[in-house]
């Protein structure tokens, strides 16, 4: 490339331009492969994604009216009968399978697949209450204390120390809270396996980040608002109201999102906690007191898809479930955060000091 | 109340009102406080509750240790071991026999002359099986008598404490109608010892037929054939030296010997063994798992250290800043990839995939393959190495972005390309960075639980290293994998519950090193703006 200020220059050392020399080749062959990798990564994601969508897309999409596999979304697991009557071959649910057996009048031998009929509601109601019940938990105590501890708390090494270990503890594996749910909410409280003890151990494994997400972006926001504030008079809470959580707001609502994402996709902490494999009732039926509500177990779609895929063979009928599960639960996950992606995307632009 | 706070003499908009001599200010200071304090409480709690079920591990598994060696269970295993290389030697003994049928059948025989081939020595092969049943059955018939004992000796303990339950509550006459037969270990133990004679005669019994029989061993022609017939006599002379090695181990060994809590605390560290619900002795070594989880996470630290870093280098440096605007929420967005849905992609697709990859023709030089298993370390490792990817790039290219923009013009001015930048000015000042984020890219894949559960093959073994790269295409089992695995089936408060709290507990510890360490190593390291 020649620009104008290179015609002034001699031709020797216009020549020195655009030479391709051995550490230019070198800079190219090292970025290229920079590029490969970094779109390799992509890719392989992409796989992931495309692999499941597609497969799965089969199962919960149709294409006759109303077009949405209705009793795959509404539906509860049963397990799949297939067989052959009259010349036609059947893949009929449990429950339509008895039906359809009596209307025959004859007796039908079927192959029987586990959990491969019928829906995943049930996972679906189960996973809402659990992410629903323990943010609630988790945000109120989580917030407060983010409030405590970046507006009231003294600086000092207490606080300091504080501060440290609930970075630290952001980072500890989900199993481990899932044991520690296990030993004191299910074992030692005699909760046993129940949404109570599933939302107590969901709430502390995101509480750190929530505290942490949340003080940062309080912290973030400069000390000469508040200040202002406090020389026109207002007392430190108005201050805090009116000065500090309408601009920290967005950035403690993309870290509950985040919570909230990772509150649903994690499968150990409610392994022991909370999931049942298989349960024919709705949270809602049966329940003899309003507070049995509280300690029963439910069914939740990560720990469904650990199940169809863990303890029943692959096959095409079991696929099928297995992938429509992992489509619903991804299309969940990876939609709530999207959302918190976006809006931290927007926010960074919105606001800067 | 008027003067209480001069701060708020101008308030204009709280209320002055106030309850039981508390402001409202006051009330809500308060109301933050006791979140605060809950929330700390709460995760220190955690913390505590980890250590106070893990640290009764060791109480308990010394009280078995020490039961195992004084019902003679650990005498009985000592003679075990004997017949374990004498059965390593009849599996030798059997390799050169179906090496002979493969050949034989190799040179077109057919099934009924191979037969006849193969019975002409066949003389020689049972003899030495023979030789074996002796030892055999007096292993069986003392493993029989200890494990009895043992489980005598446990049953009166276990009518002890229900006595003394039944005491406690009242039922004063319930208990003393309790027979409970004192169990004396020891007398028990002469019964095992008093046969050791026996055990001398079968050995003195090896030393003197083993040669005889050998001196029979079939001469075989084909040269393959009797290198392994050779290396078998070796073997066996090898075995016939060791005898008095398991006499002196018999001879040495104390039941009176008391075990430590250090002992029953290496055990635990050291132990190769992890068996659960078995008849004869419980074990529980973490070697095996932490030495899976390690090795696990290294496979996928070296696939995701250079794609992630690199990445990042990529995208903060080299990409248009349209390719920068897709890639960076992209990656970020790989990181909501639910573990579970991604260890079930390894099951259904990744793993069928590797497996089928590794019987192509092209790759059959490696010795390792084609594999045998479809779940493997790698199989999980190249899977996490997709989730510790996003943690790595995120942090790696923050790190790459507070690098001051003076030094990269500093280093361009002097004119150097924007390689050498890079790797001599950018990379290096970030380092501290890209080593924190690398270090949690690290303690995100040995914590991952779901897709070591799904994908790694789950046998507790401790990873055969010596057999060089082979080892990453090898069933393994993690620390986190068999938590998951065996906590829905323990008893409250027993040895194997504990056990699997201690194992979490050092997860737990792990982590928090980890942790701590990328911390300090970016406070540390910390890039000067002078």
């Amino acid at each position: 490339m020649v620009t104008k200020e290179m015609e002034t220059l001699s031709p020797e050392a216009l020549s020195l331009f655009g030479k391709p020399t051995k550490a230019k080749l070198i800079e190219r062959v090292v970025f290229w492969g920079f590029r490969v990798g970094t779109y390799f990564v992509l890719a392989c994601a992409a796989s992931i994604f495309i692999d499941i969508f597609y497969k799965g897309g089969k199962t919960v999409f149709q294409s006759e009216y109303p077009f949405i596999n209705v009793e795959f979304l509404t539906g509860s697991p049963q397990t799949l009968h297939v067989f052959e009557h009259d010349g036609a071959s059947y893949e009929l649910s449990d429950s339509d399978f008895r039906v359809f057996k009596e209307e025959a009048g004859v007796s039908i031998v079927s192959d029987t697949y586990a959990y491969s009929g019928g829906g995943i509601w049930p996972c679906i109601v189960g996973t809402v209450l659990l992410v629903v019940g323990s943010m609630a938990i988790a945000l109120t105590l989580g917030i407060l204390s983010a409030i405590f501890l970046s507006e009231y708390s003294k600086p000092g090494k207490v606080l300091n120390a504080v501060r440290l270990s609930i970075l630290n503890l952001a980072g500890v594996p989900s199993i481990v809270f899932g044991i520690f749910g296990m030993g004191m909410f299910v074992l030692a409280f005699g909760w046993n396996v129940s949404l109570i003890a599933g939302w107590f151990t969901l709430a502390f494994m995101v509480l750190p980040i929530v505290i942490s997400a949340s003080e940062e972006s309080m912290r973030a926001i400069p000390q000469g608002l508040r200040d202002a504030s406090l020389a026109l008079g207002a007392s430190k809470w108005t201050a805090i109201r009116t000065n500090v959580l309408p601009y920290a707001m967005p950035g403690i609502l993309t870290s509950s999102i985040i919570g909230v994402a990772r509150v649903a996709g994690e499968t150990a902490p409610i392994m022991f906690t909370a999931a049942y494999a298989l349960r024919d009732q709705l949270p809602w039926q049966g329940l003899e007191h309003w507070y049995d509500f509280f300690f029963q177990g439910v069914m939740a779609l990560p720990y469904h898809i650990y199940v169809v895929s863990a303890k029943i063979p692959q096959n095409e009928y079991t696929s099928r479930m297995q992938y429509g599960t992992a489509f619903v639960f991804l299309f969940i996950v990876a939609g709530i955060t999207l959302i918190s992606i976006l809006l931290r995307i927007r926010m960074r632009k919105k606001y800067r000091w | 109340m008027n003067e209480v706070d001069p701060d708020n003499r101008y308030d204009l908009n709280s209320s002055r009102k106030s309850f039981l001599g508390i402001t409202w200010e006051q009330a809500l200071k308060g109301l933050f406080g006791g979140n605060a304090l809950v929330s700390i409480v709460v995760l220190g709690l955690i913390t505590l509750f980890l250590f106070k079920e893990g640290v009764g591990f060791f109480g308990q598994y010394r009280e078995s240790l020490s039961l195992h060696r004084q019902s003679g269970l650990e005498y009985v295993e000592l003679i075990r071991e004997e017949l374990d290389s004498f059965s390593a030697l009849e599996k030798y003994l059997n390799s050169i026999r179906s090496m002979q049928s493969e050949q034989l059948t190799a040179e077109g025989m057919e099934f009924k002359e191979i037969k006849a081939t193969l019975r002409e020595d066949e003389e020689f092969f049972y003899d030495f099986e023979d030789l074996g049943y002796p030892l055999r059955e007096y292993v069986l018939d003392s493993n029989e008598v200890a494990i009895a004992a043992r489980d005598r000796y446990e049953e009166m303990l276990n009518l002890r404490v229900h006595r003394s339950n039944l005491i406690e509550i009242g039922k004063t006459q319930e208990a003393e109608a309790l027979v409970i037969n004192d169990v004396d270990l020891e007398q028990l133990f002469e019964l095992l010892k008093s046969k050791e004679t026996d055990f001398i005669e079968i050995n003195r019994k090896f030393r003197q037929s083993i040669p005889n029989i050998i001196e029979q061993a079939p001469l075989y022609e084909n040269t393959e054939l009797a290198a392994k017939m050779s290396r078998f006599r070796e073997l066996s002379a090898m075995f016939l030296e060791e005898l008095p090695g398991y006499e002196a181990s018999l001879l040495s060994w104390d039941r009176k010997k008391p075990i430590g809590i250090g002992e029953s605390f290496t055990a635990f560290v050291f132990g190769n063994k992890w068996v659960t619900n078995s008849s004869i002795q419980d074990w529980y070594g973490i070697a095996p798992l932490f030495l899976g989880s390690l090795l696990i996470s290294l496979i996928a630290m070296i696939i995701a250290i250079p794609l992630g870093v690199g990445a990042a280098i990529y995208v903060n440096q080299v990409a248009t800043p349209i390719e920068q605007t897709i890639i960076k929420p992209y990656i970020e967005f790989i990181s909501a990839i639910p573990s579970v849905v991604i260890g079930f992609f390894g099951i259904a697709v990744f793993g069928t995939l590797v497996r089928e990859v590794s019987g192509w023709e092209a790759l059959s030089w490696i010795s390792f393959f084609p594999m045998s298993e479809r779940l493997t370390g790698f199989t999980a490792g190249g899977l996490l190495a997709l989730m510790a990817i996003p943690t790595i790039f995120t942090l790696a290219e923050d790190a790459l972005n507070n690098v001051p923009l003076s030094y990269k013009e500093a280093s361009m001015a002097m004119g150097s390309t924007r390689l050498q930048t890079i790797i001599r000015i950018i990379v290096p000042t970030a380092l501290s960075g890209i080593i924190s984020a690398v270090l949690l890219g690290f303690g995100r894949v040995i914590g991952e639980t779901m897709v070591v559960l799904l994908c790694a093959g789950n046998r507790i073994e401790i990873p055969r290293f010596s057999e060089g790269l082979g080892v990453v295409f090898e069933p393994v089992h993690t620390m986190t994998g068999i938590i998951a695995q065996e906590l829905g089936e323990v008893v409250n408060g027993s040895i194997h519950y504990r056990a699997l709290f201690v194992v979490g507990l050092t997860l737990f510890v792990i982590s928090l090193l980890i942790n701590y360490m990328a911390q300090k190593i970016v406070i540390k390291f910390q890039i000067s703006r002078g």
